[in-house]
């Protein structure tokens, strides 16, 4: 135990563990600045920060305990992870608790836990196994198809919650994998375009609210103060930003509530307004750390499962920070994905800080001991 | 040790690739975000500035009224609003089905209206107008179930006695556009209540006050943060009129139902003790703004009820011009206090027969009796002899085809004839003819009964005439005299103290033993002249012209009822009562 703590000590990435304690603690700044003027039961300032800042440390005990799990465990238990997210997604549709019109909670004890965002992590971890031990057989295209039924089963149980962002983040997560491992570029391509294809057709299934977020991300003046209120808000407060910022607590758009969703799916534009173009450039360049410390950890790793789960965990955190800053800037349609390590929610804080965890295990197996 | 890697190179490859896509997406996130920033950045800014400060006005109690024992008359008071704020409403359908349940608004006609005023959904839709009390009460019980409805307070005028007065005080409404462009004030806004007839448009500059307003920062739900600036609104000043209202009281149920004006003022000072006017309205329908159907049935009543009629009417003055024949015939020495005419009844010219009331005759009279009895041969004659110019001379100099000047807007000015204005407008030559039927106040002539009163003034008070007017003082909010109105000189009339003299006596006679007797009241000596005139709408108008007492006069009197009927049947009597009234309230 003492040398395999030693052995930790000296090999752990510190660039990439001060980069994400770095950005929590900005995070915390930003969402204090966010939340301090909210009304909230007691009409404590902290009641927002008291609570993500629980979940950080909650989060930082998961990821301890990842990186003492030897990821080669996955061998045997990938399958059983899998079913077991199936059989939790299943319930939530039938056992979950709404808000919005959505179902995407369970209830365990005194705590809401959303098991869609858990999946994605247990999604990374099952086809980093599969596509470790099938690697050659890709080449075949029917073979191919196969992880594409297996994440699909996922997408369909989420989409009826419905949640269409969370699906979204699984089929960029088995994409980039599938990139990654090396199937031919021409069964992308093909992917692409057959799923753009059968686009109209997923079109009725959509419900009226996500067509509505399509059409206003083409066009949001249609509905100014509606749907595209959101987006344009967002875009005035981060232009108004700057290049300093207006300071911290002192964004008009922020601090007066016109920013809506300031503290989960908007919290960038809160960092955009108070902290100008410094503040945000700082900002991406903590990710920028983050995901090339974890492409490094997949190139350096000791075997293809451990690349595979770096590769996995890069993808889930990329596609979140891009999908999320497109939206508050008005590039990307409104998708309501949270931005890693700064929106506040329990769920979706721990599972970064389990994901880190991931890159940190594949960083410390990277030697035979 | 460490073993060599067992990752295939490809996957390396395509790791490699994939670290450079992340480069790639993060560069185009900084250019647009440089974008947003650095180069739109100032332009955001003024957004973000202009999302939180709003400007609020702040509007100024306007200026009560009173009269002129400064009893109110009219003030404002508050009305309830309801008005929903469509950001706050989270089932709109549901919401406008329960209020129209309470308001007894139809719900299509309440998501009209809420439909056609989304410019910004934090600013009150206004549904329903000074709302009742009960409807106001069940409001508030059900607040919760009306989240997104909200009450206002707005200041309300209000006319205590209903149609009393009302030609004069006006009414109030909604500044139109015309108005708008016309007064090009900035000033002025949209939506401002300003003066729109009477006294209330007249003197709209002092009534209105001065807007004041703030400017504050809010936050998305429109909620007040920070007062950044504030001007305190400028109270209207109040006005006290020179109507009495007992008197104007009493004259307005002497008219019930009838069409016709009363005008009661002073000669020494020109100052209005009533004004009446009949039919009436009451301007608080237009306080509220008019509905449709009511504006529909004032306008097109064909009583006209709308119509000031003292002021803004022209009617035949009939025999009541006698007067300005009179003084015209004595001031030009066509006659003299002695001359006597024959009256045989009728009276030709040119082969034309001009008949007197009395076809039997009045036999030979002087100018007093002439006046008494109002022979119609008598002033035939003056006329004939005056001729049309020197004639129009003298309606010229009672400032007759003139505005008296009152302070109240849109006087008329009616007709008096001439042969030029004859050829203009009839494009005919004079007759002698029309100069006979002019010497009776017959004919072409049309004054209003203003300008009646205006003659009748000048021989009260034998020459000196003060303007006619309503407002006696301007006082401030707080009560102190602004300014007080001093009578004013309209004009001054040098004819011969005997004229004065000789008509006054033959309006005494009028009174004692003429067409006038049922004016007479023992304990007030009355002076006065009758009227029937002709004219083409129907029945006679009955005039009565007259002052009081007949030494010193200190009141003067004007009654005309349209279509009423004979001078002295009609109009004597309700100057009389007119008359016992105002002695009444003097003592």
């Amino acid at each position: 135990m003492k040398e395999k703590l030693d052995r930790l000590i000296e090999n752990l990435d510190y660039t990439l563990l001060f980069a994400v304690v770095f950005l929590c603690f900005y995070g915390l700044l930003v969402l204090y600045s966010s939340t301090r003027l909210a009304v909230t039961v007691g009409s404590d300032p902290y009641f927002f920060v008291k609570r993500q800042s629980l979940w950080i440390l909650l989060g930082f005990l998961f990821l301890t305990i990842t990186i003492f799990i030897d990821y080669h465990n996955l061998e045997r238990y990938s399958k059983l992870i899998y079913f077991g997210t199936v059989v939790l997604l299943i319930m939530v549709i039938f056992a979950g608790r709404s808000t919005y019109g959505a179902r995407r909670w369970l209830a365990i004890g005194p705590f809401d836990f959303q098991p869609s965002e858990f999946a994605k992590i247990a999604l990374i971890a099952f086809l980093a196994d599969f596509l470790s031990k099938n690697k050659q057989k890709l080449n075949n295209f029917f073979y191919y198809l196969l992880p594409f039924a297996y994440t699909g089963l996922l997408i369909l149980l989420v989409f009826m919650q419905p949640d269409l962002g969370t699906s979204l983040v699984y089929l960029a997560i088995l994409i980039i994998m599938l990139f990654a491992v090396g199937v031919k570029i021409k069964y992308l391509v093909f992917t692409f375009f057959a799923t753009l294809s059968s686009v109209p057709a997923l079109w009725i299934f959509l419900k009226d609210y996500q067509k509505n977020r399509l059409i206003l991300f083409l066009n949001p003046n249609l509905d100014p103060l509606g749907g595209g209120y959101n987006v344009i808000q967002s875009r005035i407060a981060i232009g108004s930003g700057g290049f300093l910022g207006n300071g911290i607590f002192s964004g008009l758009q922020s601090q007066l509530n016109f920013l809506p969703a300031q503290h989960t799916d908007f919290i960038f534009s809160v960092v955009g307004e108070e902290l100008g173009f410094l503040g945000v450039i700082f900002l991406l360049g903590l990710y920028v750390i983050i995901l090339w410390r974890g492409i490094k950890i997949a190139l350096e790793a000791r075997d293809l499962l451990g690349s595979l789960l770096a590769t996995g965990a890069v993808s889930f955190l990329f596609f979140h920070i891009v999908v999320n800053i497109g939206m508050a800037m008005g590039m990307l349609p409104a998708t309501g994905l949270p931005l890693p390590f700064l929106s506040y929610g329990g769920s979706f804080m721990i599972s970064n800080l389990l994901v880190i965890g991931i890159l940190l295990n594949v960083e410390l197996n990277k030697i035979k001991w | 040790m460490r073993e060599s890697s067992t990752i295939p190179e490809d996957v390396k490859q395509r790791l490699n690739w994939l670290l450079i896509f992340i480069i790639i997406c993060f560069s185009i996130l900084v250019i647009i975000l440089w974008y947003l920033q650095m180069i739109k950045g100032e332009e955001f800014k003024e957004r973000a500035v202009e999302n939180c400060i709003r400007s609020l006005v702040e509007d100024a109690p306007r200026g009560r009224i009173y009269d002129r024992q400064e009893e109110l008359l009219v003030t404002n008071r508050p009305a309830l609003v309801v008005s929903i704020i469509p950001a706050e409403v989270d089932d709109l359908e549901k919401l406008i089905e329960r209020l129209s349940r309470i308001i007894g608004i139809s719900p299509e006609e309440i998501s009209q209206t809420v439909k056609n005023y989304r410019e910004n959904p934090f600013k009150p839709v206004k549904i329903l107008d000074d709302c009742k009390t009960n409807k106001i009460v069940e409001i508030e019980e059900r607040k919760d179930e009306l989240k997104g409805v909200v009450l206002e307070v707005k200041p309300r005028r209000d006319y205590l006695y209903h149609d009393f007065a009302a030609h004069s005080l006006g009414y109030v409404g909604e500044i139109d556009k015309e108005e708008l462009q016309q007064f090009g004030n900035p000033k002025f806004q949209g939506g401002d209540i300003i003066g729109k007839a009477g006294l209330e448009k007249y003197y709209d500059n002092i009534l209105r006050g001065e807007k004041g307003g703030k400017e504050v920062e809010v936050d998305a739900s429109g909620q007040e943060i920070a007062v950044l600036l504030y001007q305190k609104p400028v109270p209207g000043e109040d006005l006290v009129l020179t109507i009495d209202r007992d008197l104007q009281l009493y004259g307005e149920n002497l008219l019930f139902n009838k069409k016709g004006s009363i005008i009661i003022s002073d000669p020494n000072s020109g100052e209005i003790l009533a004004l009446v006017n009949r039919p009436s309205f009451s301007p608080n329908i237009f306080a509220n703004g008019i509905s449709s159907s009511d504006w529909q049935r004032l306008s097109s009543d064909a009583d006209y009820p709308l119509t000031n009629r003292s002021v803004q009417g022209v009617y035949s003055p009939g025999s009541i011009f006698k007067v300005v024949t009179a003084i015209a015939a004595l001031e030009e020495g066509v006659t003299d206090r002695n001359r006597k005419i024959y009256c045989s009844g009728s009276f030709e010219l040119a082969g034309q027969v001009f008949t007197c009331w009395d076809e039997t005759g009045h036999g030979s009279l002087s100018m007093v009796d002439a006046i008494a009895h109002s022979c119609n041969i008598y002033f035939y004659t003056l006329g004939n002899d005056l001729g049309i110019e020197r004639f129009n001379k003298y309606m010229q100099k009672f400032g007759l085809g003139e505005k008296t000047g009152i302070d109240l807007p849109e006087e008329a000015i009616g007709i008096i004839p001439s042969a030029q204005w004859k050829e203009r407008e009839v494009k005919e030559i004079w007759f002698p003819g029309d100069t006979i039927n002019l010497s009776i106040g017959q004919g072409y002539l049309l004054l209003t009964p203003l300008q009646v009163h205006h003659i009748i003034t000048t021989i009260a008070a034998e020459g000196e005439v003060y303007k006619l007017h309503l407002v006696k003082k301007i006082i401030s909010a707080d009560g102190n005299t602004v300014k007080e109105i001093k009578p004013e000189t309209y004009r001054k009339l040098n004819f011969s103290p005997d004229t004065f003299k000789i008509v006054k006596e033959g309006l005494r006679q009028t009174i004692l033993k003429g067409t006038g007797w049922r004016a007479n009241i023992k304990e007030l000596a009355v002076a006065g002249k009758t009227g029937t005139a002709e004219n083409p709408q129907g029945e006679t108008h009955a005039w009565f012209i007259g002052f009081a007492p007949y030494e010193n006069p200190e009141i003067c009197i004007t009654v005309f009822l349209e279509n009423g009927g004979e001078g002295g049947e009609a109009a004597a009597p309700i100057a009389r009562a007119m008359l016992e009234k105002y002695s009444d309230i003097k003592r």
